[in-house]
């Protein structure tokens, strides 16, 4: 170094590689201090500023914002084709009124019963704010309040053991659940058209467990009487879709609808809806 | 005549003085010895490279040559033995004996992708106090002014061998260490070698200098140690080893027959037969039938007229040195015997 | 210092000479280019079905869920996508984007998702051959024969390397932003990132979270890049010192480093595997809570960890260096 003049490269090179090296350290130590020695701190960001759509009836709305939640059915556990009664739903709806039908949400969780939904309703902002977005909003629960109780399994391996007593000791706990979720799907937002999806009973063909459906139809007036009083709020029956016809829209699951099942569950949502 | 057997008695070849190290002694090295896994490399290394001497060390490949050069300049750690340079010991302190020597050990190896320049800037950092006029000036003495600022790549051997010289000249060292330096030039680059290493031992520069090629330490350097199997065999002037080597007295007769007949009745005088003789061929070439003796000096003239006396005409009588190799071989011969 | 300062300069010129560092700038000019490709068509993807971040981050959340109801799925990847859940939950409560798609935030997350492999095969580009290659080259016995002791020469080395590491890091998020920025734009400096989540077993503590602008979170998170490049340098360093070949040295540490990637996908039921220097490498995983690879490893472990064996290494790099003998 001495008597020999240091190169420009070589000035460049280790000014920009020490000023790195400190950067580096400093990040470092910065980081070391972050994490061993955390101090929380609440921090809020802005709230959505999205406008919410607009208030009028779908058919005179400019665009259709679907959000659906609830169990596997409304996933479209069952489909081969993946679609589910919701994609489905859409496609009609976009031959019917020819205008731009999107997909908010499919917040739908196989095994969802209706009291996680309602706690989810209360506390998730994201369930929330999918809601208050929406005006078209599609849902189903109750299956697993009924079936999951009734075996304690999932209500997919339920198969054969259900016991039927218990099915109906399920019945007004289950409803009164059901009754906080539409309670809390009107609080958030009471402009949508909220479509309820009735249960059926997917034991219709074995003999012993035939007796389910007079359950499943008390669940379903309930529910109906509980949606009653708010005026966008429709339930759809799909009970008489699933007794003669059992084989033909029933999955190899038997327990959810297969693709034909779906479709003909999204063409009744379709029209119900205006 | 067994030389390694002798020399250890003669005082002349200069073994006692590696037990009194003089002033000017700018090398050092005493009971060298190396193993390595556990394998014994280097048996028993001693001689000493005085200042401006051009000092030979002399072996067939594999008897140890490189592994003393590495020793020497602290790439390798002996197992015993000491080696000072300029006082202060290699391995002890080699930041103040490396600082008094250059070397190049085997191949001139400096960074190719970078200029020549480049090189001797690098190397120049790692001293003390040097600097551009320095880098100018041993780019100078060894003529590479044109191409310093070309990348290493670039260049032939030739120029890379000097650029190592001038590597290793920077420091301004006591001592040059030359690991075969010939290797790979052509006859030309080799003169310019001889001349430039000539050159720098008259600035008062020692040089060590390792061959297997007798003849160029021969022509090239002042003292030699000869080395094989790891031991040093003799050590001493070129000159005093030729005579110790004795010389050969070659006879050329007019009657080639007659003549050997009256040689071979010589009480002090030995023939050689033409297959055991170990004199270059290139000097035999112009003596047909000549008769190869050892025999003493002095006794010439007496033989040249007992010849003539017995009518038989003598065209010539040549006395021939024995190469190194000659020598070598006589003392390695004794190595395998004794 | 004065003395050590000139060996310093020419083992950082060696090494620019050498053009190991453009190598390493033409890996990252090919690379980024293509990963933003990658990234603007997923955005655009993202923007076709969703209609903003929180939509598409509540459909992120229910599809970990649906997962999570699987019976198929492993109940270790079920651990990390419980704490997903709980992350994104935390900032859809908080309304802050986690994946706004601007430039600084591609930049942090291409940084992140490289430390385990792209970072240490940058870095073996120019610590692999460190020694190997004067070896190779022969010009270790030019390196060594000068009155200069071997400490200081090793020395120099580790200070040029260390100084390179820091270049490639700093390198590499300059080149990302500047490239993914014409595509997603400049912005994303002051976004808040939360950092400080605990893992317990699959459950998040909450406790801890704050917010810090982008710009800290990315300088925090370089500065764990750093760290752990550091040790996987000094890694490589022994081994170049160990090694005859470059090229051994190179497959030796790209093996090692491999080799801890797939444990630390796979460990969790091997625990004595937290001591492998590979394992630890991800250190930003703690920064962004992220749970790690095996449960019970804390960033004070890792850094631990790294720090022992690069310890290590640098004590057997000394000895080894100081003493070998150079036979070839």
């Amino acid at each position: 170094m001495r008597n020999i003049p240091s190169s420009n490269l070589w000035r460049t090179v280790s000014i920009a590689a020490v000023l790195s090296t400190l950067l580096m350290l400093t990040g470092f130590g910065y980081a070391v201090k972050d994490m061993l020695w955390p101090q929380g701190e609440t921090f809020i960001g802005e709230s959505p500023t999205t406008p919410p759509p607009e208030n009028k009836s779908l058919s005179a709305s400019s665009e259709i914002r679907i959000t659906a939640f609830g169990d596997s059915l409304t996933k479209g556990t069952g489909d081969a084709t993946g679609e589910g009664y919701v994609k489905q739903v859409m496609a009609l709806l976009t031959e019917k009124w020819d205008k731009p039908v999107s997909l908010t949400n499919n917040l739908a969780v196989n095994g969802m019963h209706a009291g996680r939904l309602s706690e989810l309703l209360r506390g998730d902002k994201g369930y929330e704010y999918a809601i208050s977005q929406s005006n078209l909003i599609l849902f189903t629960i109750g299956g697993n309040d009924l079936f999951q109780l009734a075996t304690g399994k999932s209500a997919s391996e339920a198969t054969g053991e259900v016991d039927l007593d218990k099915l109906k000791e399920q019945l007004p706990s289950g409803l009164q659940r059901f009754k906080a979720v539409i309670e809390r799907i009107h609080e958030i937002n009471p402009n949508a058209q909220v479509v309820y999806m009735g249960l059926y009973n997917p034991f219709y063909d074995i003999d012993e467990l035939r007796e389910g459906s007079l359950a499943i139809q008390q669940w379903n007036q309930e529910a109906y009487a509980i949606m009653h009083p708010y005026s966008n709020m429709t339930l759809v029956p799909t009970f008489d879709l699933f007794e003669n016809t059992i084989g033909t829209y029933l999955s190899s699951d038997h327990f959810h609808p297969n693709h034909d099942g779906y479709a003909q569950i999204a063409a009744r949502i379709v029209q119900s809806l205006d | 005549m067994n030389i390694s057997s002798a020399s250890k008695k003669d005082p002349e070849l200069g073994l006692p003085e590696y037990v009194q190290q003089t002033a000017e002694t700018v090398l050092y090295v005493q009971g060298l010895k190396k193993k390595i896994r556990g394998k014994p490399i280097i048996h028993d290394v001693s001689f000493d490279v005085r200042a401006g001497e051009i000092f030979g060390f002399l072996g067939p490949n594999g008897s140890g040559k490189t592994t003393t050069i590495r020793m020497l300049v602290d790439l390798i750690k002996p197992t015993a033995g000491e080696i000072k340079i300029c006082g202060h010991d290699v391995n002890r302190d080699p930041e103040q004996a490396l600082r008094h020597i250059g070397c190049i050990v085997e191949n001139p190896e400096v960074y190719t992708y970078m200029t020549g320049w480049e090189n001797l800037e690098h190397f120049a950092r790692m001293l003390r106090d040097i600097g551009i006029d320095r880098i100018n000036e041993v780019v100078n003495i060894v003529r590479l002014e044109q191409r310093i600022h070309d990348k290493v790549k670039t260049y032939s051997l030739g120029m890379r061998q000097r650029l190592g010289i001038a590597q290793a000249l920077l420091g301004r060292p006591k001592l040059l260490i030359l690991d075969e330096p010939t290797n790979g030039l052509d006859p030309k680059g080799i003169k310019e070698l001889r001349e430039f290493i000539r050159m720098l031992a008259n600035e008062g520069m020692s040089l060590f200098i390792s061959s297997h090629l007798l003849s160029e330490i021969q022509l090239m350097c002042d003292r030699v140690a000869i080395i094989s199997n790891g031991r040093v065999l003799a050590v001493g002037t070129v000159d005093e080893l030729v005579e110790q080597a004795g010389s050969y007295v070659v006879w050329q007769f007019d009657k080639p027959e007659e003549g050997r007949k009256l040689l071979a009745g010589e009480p002090d005088l030995r023939l050689i037969a033409p297959d055991e003789h170990r004199i270059d061929e290139g000097l035999l070439a112009n003596l047909t039938e000549a008769s190869i003796t050892t025999m003493p000096a002095e006794r010439i003239p007496a033989l040249v007229e007992k010849a003539v006396r017995a009518g038989i005409g003598v065209l010539s009588v040549q006395r021939i040195a024995p190469t190194l190799e000659e020598l070598f071989l006589k003392m390695t011969e004794g190595e395998g015997i004794g | 210092m004065d003395r050590l300062l000139p060996l310093i300069q020419n083992e950082t010129l060696k090494i620019w000479k050498k053009k190991r560092f453009y190598v390493v700038v033409l890996v990252l000019l090919v690379l980024i280019p293509i990963f933003t490709y990658a990234q603007m068509k997923i955005a655009e993807n993202n923007q076709k079905n969703f209609r903003d971040w929180r939509s598409q981050t509540m459909q992120q959340i229910s599809d970990y869920q649906n997962a999570l109801s699987s019976e198929r799925i492993p109940e270790e990847w079920k651990r990390f996508r419980r704490i997903a859940v709980q992350q994104l939950q935390y900032y859809l409560d908080h309304d802050v984007n986690p994946r706004s798609p601007d430039g600084v935030t591609f930049t942090r997350g291409f940084m992140a998702n490289s430390v385990t492999l792209f970072y240490p095969l940058l870095v073996l580009a120019i610590a692999s051959d460190l020694v190997s290659g004067e070896r190779s080259s022969g010009t270790i016995k030019m390196l060594l024969t000068r009155p200069v002791r071997r400490w200081k020469i090793l020395f120099s080395k580790l200070v040029a390397l260390t100084l390179y590491v820091s270049l490639i890091v700093v390198a590499s998020g300059i080149l990302c932003y500047l490239i993914s920025g014409a595509i997603f734009g400049y912005g994303g400096w002051t976004m808040p990132i939360f950092t400080g989540f605990l893992i317990n077993g699959s459950d998040v503590d909450s406790a801890a979270v704050h917010a810090v602008p982008q710009w800290l979170y990315m300088l925090m998170q370089a500065g764990l890049i750093w760290f752990s490049s550091m040790t996987v340098a000094i890694l490589a360093l022994m081994v170049s010192v160990l090694v005859r070949s470059t090229a051994a040295s190179i497959v030796t540490m790209m093996a090692a480093v491999i080799a801890g990637t797939i444990l630390a996908n796979m460990s969790s039921s091997w625990t004595s595997a937290k001591y492998v220097f590979a394992v630890n490498i991800d250190l930003t995983g703690y920064l962004a809570g992220s749970p790690p690879p095996i449960e019970g490893m804390t960033l004070l472990f890792s850094l631990l960890t790294l720090g022992g064996w690069a310890v290590a290494a640098l004590i057997v790099s000394f000895g080894v260096f100081t003493k070998q003998d150079i036979l070839n």
